[in-house]
């Protein structure tokens, strides 16, 4: 009934329904982010008898001196610098040419969408040959410009470029499908006003569609830099489980895998993990005050 | 400014014409409404007046300007779409001025306008609202105000009354009369509702089946209908329709036997029929009978039989219930007889005289 009151029963009832998805998340969700938040604070620790015997901020000050962390953040954020706004203006671009074919436009939408449905595993073994020294496609292609070729994987100048590249054109595809969205759903009606209104195509873009899209664009950059910042299959797929030559592309996920999968200092991998989480929570917040002037719903 | 269509022929597919020759002029300054059912040609008229569309065939002319081969961003008029397309994500001062924007008009000189505007339609009071935030009603004088904000040598309005309730459509109806007289634009209107047409408009063209029915005043639309569309389409209560031949008995030496041998089918407006003789006016005498009587606020029907075919009055207040066999009479003004192709051969004001 529409009118029935939320009772005890009716609360338990739902509780029920709620209860399988509600197990699965509090144990490899809810009770794992507590777990870390608390490992972090941990700095006497036996991994095997999981005896804490002390307690204290020693890990955080640990990663504000450590230098391998400093690269680590400084890599991440040149990554998401890289990636981000790039990722949103190619996107955008090829969206609104897609929108303009219309006679083909389910080929190139698919074409564009493949490399999200493909592993980054099998992405990254085709980059690695493309960004070969040699025999890469991208140095023969530089090579017509008169590019001398470059070690896009083996030096420490270009390896996180190469990374930035590759990663800007695997999330192309669910961005681009994202913004085709939204461009359709902008009424057609804006477009004749405006016409009428005596906007040229040019005004009609930047008047109408990107007020109209900024929900999307909102979307895909709130979502692109989460993903960029935690980024680390791409990187241990491109240089076969190393963090690039020198340290190149050690970003904050990478270090946090290395701390707790090479070293076992599970407090310290804690501990970054925590940081990065803040970080994420920072560059978010920045986001959602930013939208509540410039988002238009 | 002076619209001309010159043998205008529209189509979408290639196919089946949309419109088909076009001719008429919409003089300089007056209201014209466009009037008809549904997938009649209207707003494709309109359309092709604003330049969102282009012509398969035929020219049009604003002035004596060809305008035929202009887009909209040319032609430079100003419309106000059925559902206003207010930009949602600019306040009602930025709608408003958001043409003379365009127009690369400067900021505080746009906003003067706009506020000039907004005191016109009466929206001075809203300017820093966001049209989401604004009636229905509000919305559609926003719409007006940006269609005016440059100075447009032409109005169009789409159905601009639909999405509005009942009252405020009568109040906006007057609103758009009142600010089309105060600023002089020729304004085109287009409806489906021959009310709003009858009371705000100048001329009124008919338009179905993609082609003109009837160009002309609204009273003339009414007491001198081209043919039977126009007839039945004009008027509330629809008008009677019965067979010619029913009244032919009845008509013998009232009209003239050619005409009468020709008339397939006789219209009968509901206040054609009266109870008492009126003289002059009265072209038959007919004999009936009652068989329903209702009255609505200050409105009265009557069902007649006459002939085995059923009419409708609205003058036969009072007389029914006790007599329900009666003589009635048949007035001059407000019958006609079409002919087989369904135009008008008798009636009209020309004969009622």
């Amino acid at each position: 009934m529409l009118n029935e009151k939320a009772s005890f029963k009716s609360t338990a009832k739902a509780a029920l329904y709620l209860l399988p998805m509600l197990v699965i998340t509090i144990t490899f969700n809810i009770w794992p982010i507590i777990n870390s938040f608390l490992m972090s604070l941990y700095t006497k620790y036996d991994f095997y008898t999981d005896k804490v015997s002390g307690w204290g901020f020693d890990n955080f000050v640990y990663l504000w001196n450590d230098p391998d962390f400093h690269l680590a953040v400084r890599n991440t954020l040149v990554f998401v610098v890289g990636v981000v706004p790039i990722t949103v203006i190619l996107s955008l671009i090829i969206a609104l040419l897609l929108n303009q074919v219309k006679i083909i436009s389910g080929f190139f939408r698919t074409v564009y969408f493949l490399p999200f449905v493909t592993s980054t595993v099998a992405i990254a073994m085709v980059w690695n040959w493309m960004f070969h020294g040699n025999y890469g496609l991208v140095n023969y292609f530089l090579s017509w410009f008169g590019v001398h070729p470059i070690n896009w994987l083996t030096d420490p100048h270009y390896a996180l470029l190469a990374l930035i590249i590759m990663s800007i054109w695997k999330s192309l595809g669910f961005n681009i499908i994202l913004f085709l969205v939204g461009l359709n759903n902008i009424d057609h009606g804006y477009y004749e006003a405006a016409e009428i209104d005596g906007a040229n195509a040019r005004q009609r873009f930047w008047n109408i569609t990107i007020p109209m899209l900024s929900p999307i664009t909102f979307l895909v950059s709130v979502n692109g830099i989460i993903g960029s910042f935690k980024v680390f299959d791409e990187i241990f797929a491109l240089f076969q489980g190393t963090p690039g030559p020198g340290k190149a592309d050690l970003t904050i996920v990478y270090y946090l895998y290395q701390k707790f999968y090479t070293e076992y200092k599970y407090p310290i991998a804690a501990a970054s993990g925590v940081v990065l989480f803040f970080l994420i929570l920072l560059v978010t917040l920045v986001q959602l005050w930013y939208s509540r002037k410039h988002v238009h719903y | 400014m002076k619209v001309t269509f010159k043998d205008v022929t529209m189509s979408y597919d290639g196919k089946t014409d949309t419109l088909k020759d076009l001719n008429f002029t919409i003089p300089d300054g007056t209201l014209v409404s466009l009037l008809g059912p549904s997938g009649g040609g209207k707003t494709t008229t309109l359309n092709l007046i604003s330049g969102l569309l282009s012509p398969t065939a035929g020219q049009i002319f604003f002035g004596d300007t060809d305008v035929t081969k202009k887009d909209a961003l040319a032609r430079k008029v100003g419309m106000v779409f059925q559902n206003y397309s207010l930009y949602p994500h600019l306040s009602v001062l930025d709608n408003i001025a958001f043409p003379l924007k365009m127009a690369k008009v400067s900021k505080a000189e746009r906003h003067a306008k706009a506020k000039d505007l907004a005191k016109l339609v009466h929206v001075e009071d809203q300017l820093d609202k966001k049209p989401g935030a604004l009636s229905g009603g509000q919305q559609q004088r926003v719409a007006i105000a940006r269609a005016l904000a440059k100075s447009p040598s032409l109005l169009l309005l789409d159905e601009p009354l639909s999405n509005l309730d009942a009252r405020l459509r009568i109040e906006m109806r007057e609103e758009i009369r009142r600010i089309q007289r105060e600023t002089g634009v020729t304004t085109i209107f287009v409806t489906h509702d021959q009310d709003e047409a009858l009371h705000i408009s100048d001329n009124i063209m008919v338009l179905a089946n993609g082609s003109i029915q009837q160009f002309s005043s609204p009273q003339t639309l009414y007491d001198q209908p081209n043919n039977l569309f126009v007839a039945k389409f004009i008027g509330e209560p629809v008008i009677n329709t019965i067979p010619a031949q029913a009244l032919a008995a009845d008509l013998a030496g009232a009209v003239p036997e050619d005409i009468l041998k020709q008339a397939e089918t006789a219209g009968i407006r509901s206040e054609a029929l009266i109870p008492y003789d009126a003289g002059e006016n009265v072209l038959a005498k007919l004999h009936g009978k009652i068989t329903q009587s209702s009255k609505y606020g200050r409105e009265a029907t009557a069902n007649i039989t006459y002939n085995g075919e059923h009419l409708l009055s609205t003058e036969m207040a009072g007389v029914s219930g006790s007599q329900p066999e009666l003589d009635f009479y048949l007035t001059k003004s407000g019958f006609f007889l079409f002919d087989q192709s369904g135009a008008l051969i008798f009636g009209g004001e020309s004969h009622a005289k």
